[in-house]
């Protein structure tokens, strides 16, 4: 038993009981009656009295009913708590996943209903709440405190800590779904975060073991064994969603024209299940373009015959399927998995296609060298060759921006690069933003031994066979961006801003052995693409619910409106150079940028108005493996699920309500001896 | 217990007895362990030997004897003369001492109303049995009866009686019943007075012997015991009535009440609980026996009678039976 305002109620209680028996022998609301004589009453009230001066207090029920309503009210004003093992109050930190598998409708109330995992989470934690040691009266230390974090592909702090339970209980009430992937370092680290380092002599900085941890989810983190929590902290975890699920979900989208032929495109849905071992199943995959249902197609996973119980889960199988279309305008793609499955917002895709075109490029070089060979050798609308002071005309001229990107082979201007996209070869470049200079070339042979093959700019490329002869030292900035990188630092790298943009080598292809290698028309192909396409990247860019929604609109656009999935209208405010942020991004699905002014080079007009069109996806194999993790491998430890722990607080319940509730019981008692009682 | 609420007090003797009681009071005749010597001759055997018809004893005569009085028949047989004593019949002092006290005038039936039906009552048979019959109120109003001094029959110097005693002497005979009966129709209950006191000026005043019966509640703060001494010094046969209402046996009050003496205003604040009912019974029971103990032994006849016991009943059993009536 733990009281939590002792002092509080003994104080009470040395004013209100003398006080009552007090009153009780000042007591003046007599009734007057008149009799025949005192005599023997006095005589009986002598008596009465003989023994003690409290002998006036004896049987008086009455008084005694009253001394226990006191009795109860004061120790209730004491706040006892019975307690089993837990000292003062405690923080928590409750981690609610609200990511997208959080939303597979899976799991039952109390009542048996169907209600989604996230519900499930919610009603949890608010029982937690619930169990919380409440704040003592006047020693409010002595509660339980709470933090309370939602996180899908990031963390928020919904509820900093407090102890105020209502507030709690309507906090975690209010944490909404979203669509984003779950990702758990950023929510461990803010959890983490409130963990008290203090200065010991003798031994240094020592971290206090963290608040502890109570998480809510699904598990699934495809970067749990890289989240390390302190090993004195407290974690528990417990698991939700229904083991036997079944979902299908659409985790590959992906559309591409045809290299000879760019009306031809050809579009890769990837399909994946899960659910019980061994079953098979089907699901009908519909194909929209610009909103119109052009096919179905029926993905089958065939039975496997696992031996596997089927109560177990089998690991998540891939499939996928082919829809062709004939188009070279931009297009909005759409695939929707149909029929029910545990999970929705895996079921539907966006891609936006973007038109076929082909590019235009400027060559500039002193000398034409072999490399514009290479350049011809790409499929451009357009080739122009220059000298630097055709180029400088040009420049003077405005006449740059008729070209997607222009190539400087082995020579730059001395004065900064005007607006556009620059392939540079070997040259220093001024106004780059990230190339701070390039020191002189040097006779030293060196080859390329790492490269980033995910890059737009170098996929498919190869640089093995690649061995430079001589070459300069770039000096870069923190902005730039090292594509490849040879034995003594980077070799190819992509710097500049919205402005001027450039791809640059430190070496020139005459010094390498590149213009005998096939790789030098792949890069050349794939960098001018990616040049190219820079300006309206950011429509064809995968965007991904959790992550910010950020695009550069046209110089002078304002008046910015997002439109959201739900058809919520969002007013923006472009920073100077036309960039607009919003998120993180919530729910999948197309997201319409409009302004006011001139449009992009990607962009539609729409009523006037241009517009962007940005698709949100899931497409993550891990989200759409709704399967719940009963065991947290975290990179520091393991965390099994423990679903039926106590909360803090089956270990402190508070008494006074009860106490309460016997001195209003006791009130009834004596009111009905009192009418009883008083009657002549 | 209670003051009585209801004011109405009787106005004329038939009120304070029923016609058919008064009827039935005419075969009683008041009764006396002892033989007194009377005043006058009356309807009672005397120690002293008389005229009645009644033979007693013979002795020799002596000079100066009735010579009526020899008995003849003797005379003849012995030739001696004898005188035959008849037992003189004389007439019986009967005193009622009725306590009008403001004490009295409390409970439901009243305790005073019930001392004035069982005075009428008693003093009725007392007159039409010749007996002299003397009435006082102790502690009646100032404004009440008085002294009715025209009634005082023997003469004697006339004393002023005081203030809180009323008193109607000496009456005799059927034709002042209603005297009786107006005097006590005009008493109200007074502030009370001192009984020993009172007592001793009763048994100062009073020369003769006979029964007296004193009327109360015996609910005397100064006590009782010294007033019936003084009573039973002058060698009455005293009767002591106690009337209590049966608000007083059984108390039926509840709460926390401010009890106020009727008569002398003392306060008393009691918080009313089973323990001080119990207490108070326990009380009233050891005073009654202590004042019955008191009278056993100093031949007082003693009788506690509750006012809701009809007069006829507590004068045709219960004092018949001790012996007060016969």
């Amino acid at each position: 038993m733990t009281w939590l305002s002792p002092i509080l109620a003994g104080a009470a209680a040395a004013i209100a009981i003398p006080a009552l028996l007090i009153l009780y022998f000042l007591k003046l609301r007599r009734r007057d009656i008149e009799v025949s004589t005192t005599l023997l009453w006095q005589k009986s009230i002598q008596d009465l009295q003989a023994n003690a001066p409290f002998q006036k207090l004896r049987r008086n029920i009455l008084l005694l009913l009253q001394l226990l309503v006191l009795a109860a009210a004061i120790l209730a004003l004491a706040q006892p708590e019975i307690d089993m093992g837990v000292g003062d109050g405690q923080r928590f930190v409750l981690l609610i996943d609200r990511s997208a598998s959080m939303s597979a409708r899976d799991e039952t109330d109390s009542r048996g209903n169907p209600v989604t995992r996230l519900e499930k989470a919610k009603q949890e934690a608010i029982r937690f709440v619930d169990t919380m040691r409440e704040p003592g009266l006047f020693a409010r230390d002595r509660r339980d405190e709470a933090m309370i974090i939602a996180f899908d592909t990031g963390a928020e702090v919904v509820q900093t800590f407090t102890g105020d339970k209502r507030r709690l209980r309507t906090v975690i009430e209010s944490i909404e779904p979203t669509d984003a992937p779950a990702r758990f370092e950023e929510a461990a680290r803010l959890a983490g975060a409130h963990a008290v380092t203090v200065f010991m002599e003798a031994v240094g900085l020592v971290t206090e073991a963290g608040d502890p941890m109570y998480i809510w989810s699904d598990g699934g983190f495809p970067d749990a064994d890289r989240v390390s929590v302190d090993p004195s902290t407290p974690v528990h975890y417990r698991s939700v969603g229904a083991a036997d699920s079944v979902n299908f979900g659409v985790t590959a989208f992906h559309a591409e024209r045809a290299f000879d032929a760019p009306e031809r495109v050809s579009v890769f849905v990837g399909v994946q299940r899960v659910g019980a071992a061994g079953g098979g199943g089907e699901v009908d995959v519909e194909f929209a373009v610009d909103g119109l249902v052009s096919a179905v197609r029926t993905v089958r996973f065939p039975e496997t015959g696992s031996d596997a119980p089927a109560s177990e889960i089998e690991a998540p199988r891939p499939s996928g399927v082919v829809f062709r279309l004939d188009r070279l305008e931009a297009a909005t793609l759409r695939v929707r998995l149909l029929g029910q499955d545990a999970l929705a917002s895996d079921d539907t895709a966006w891609l936006l296609l973007p038109p076929a075109r082909r590019l235009s490029a400027l060559y500039v070089a002193e000398r034409e060298s072999m490399l514009l060979e290479a350049v011809e050798a790409q499929e451009l609308s357009r080739l122009v060759s220059a000298s630097p002071q055709q180029f400088q005309r040009m420049a003077d001229d405005g006449r740059l921006a008729e070209f997607d990107v222009i190539i400087l082979d082995d020579w730059a201007p001395q004065t900064a690069l005007p607006r556009g996209r620059y392939l540079i070869f070997g040259a220093e470049a001024q106004g780059l933003r990230g190339l701070e200079g390039m020191g002189e070339r040097v006779e030293d042979p060196r080859i390329v031994i790492d490269w980033r093959r995910d890059h737009p700019a170098l996929r498919g490329v190869s640089f093995d066979n690649l061995y430079i002869a001589s070459s300069s030292t770039l000096q870069l900035g923190e902005s730039a961006v090292t594509l490849a990188e040879s034995d003594r630092g980077p070799a190819i790298v992509e710097v500049g801003d919205s402005g001027a943009r450039a791809i640059v080598t430190n070496f020139a292809v005459l010094d390498t052995n590149w213009i005998w290698d096939h790789n030098l028309v792949i890069f050349l192909g794939t960098a001018i693409r990616h040049l190219a396409g820079d300006g309206a990247a950011f429509a064809h860019e995968r965007l991904t619910p959790g992550a910010v929604l950020s695009t550069r609109l046209p110089p002078g656009a304002s008046d910015v409106e997002l439109t959201l999935p739900g058809a919520e209208r969002i007013s923006l405010t472009p920073s100077a150079d036309g960039l607009v942020n919003y998120g993180p991004i919530r729910r999948i699905g197309l997201h319409r940028l409009r302004w006011t002014g001139v449009p992009g080079e990607a962009d539609q007009v729409v009523d006037g108005r241009p517009q962007r069109t940005m698709a949100a996806n899931l497409l993550d194999p891990y989200e759409s493996d709704i399967r719940p993790v009963e065991r947290l491998e975290l990179a520091t430890r393991d965390i099994e699920s423990a679903p039926g722990e106590a909360g803090p607080a089956l270990a402190a319940r508070s008494l006074w309500p009860w106490l309460i509730l016997a001195a209003l019981g006791v009130i009834l008692l004596e009111w009905f001896v009192y009418n009883r009682k008083v009657h002549v | 217990m209670l003051k009585t609420t209801t004011t109405t007090r009787p106005r004329t003797l038939d009120e304070l007895l029923d016609p058919r009681l008064v009827s039935r009071l005419t075969q009683l005749d008041v009764s006396s362990r002892k033989v007194f010597a009377g005043k006058l001759k009356g309807e009672r055997r005397s120690k002293k030997r008389g005229e009645s018809v009644e033979f007693a004893d013979h002795r020799p005569y002596v000079v100066g004897d009735d010579l009526r009085h020899i008995d003849w028949n003797i005379f003849g047989r012995l030739d001696r003369l004898f005188i035959k004593l008849f037992l003189e019949e004389e007439d019986l002092s009967l005193h009622i001492v009725l306590d009008a006290s403001a004490s009295m005038d409390c409970g439901e039936p009243s305790k005073f109303l019930y001392a004035q039906r069982l005075t009428a009552a008693l003093a009725y048979i007392g007159l039409v049995n010749l007996n002299r019959v003397t009435l006082t109120a102790l502690g009646a109003a100032a404004g009440g009866a008085g002294g009715d001094g025209g009634s005082e029959g023997d003469g004697g110097p006339p004393r002023p009686a005081p203030v809180s005693e009323s008193v109607i002497r000496n009456l005799r005979g059927r034709r002042r019943v209603h005297d009786m009966g107006r005097w006590l129709c005009s008493l109200t209950p007074g502030a009370g007075a001192d009984f020993t006191e009172a007592a001793k000026r009763i048994a100062l005043t009073r020369t003769g012997k006979g029964v007296m019966i004193v009327i109360s509640d015996f609910f005397l703060k100064e006590g009782y015991e010294q007033g019936l001494r003084y009573l039973l010094g002058r060698g009455y046969d005293v009767f002591a009535i106690q009337t209590l209402s049966p608000q007083e046996i059984e108390p039926s009050l509840g709460g926390d009440l401010r009890l106020k003496d009727i008569e002398d205003g003392d306060l008393a604040e009691v918080t009313i609980s089973s323990a001080l009912l119990k207490r108070y019974k326990a009380n009233l029971s050891a005073y009654c026996d202590e004042l019955r103990a008191f009278c056993a032994r100093r031949e007082i006849t003693h009788i506690t009678v509750q006012t809701d016991t009809p007069v006829d009943t507590l004068v045709f059993e219960y004092l018949r039976s001790r012996g007060l009536l016969r």
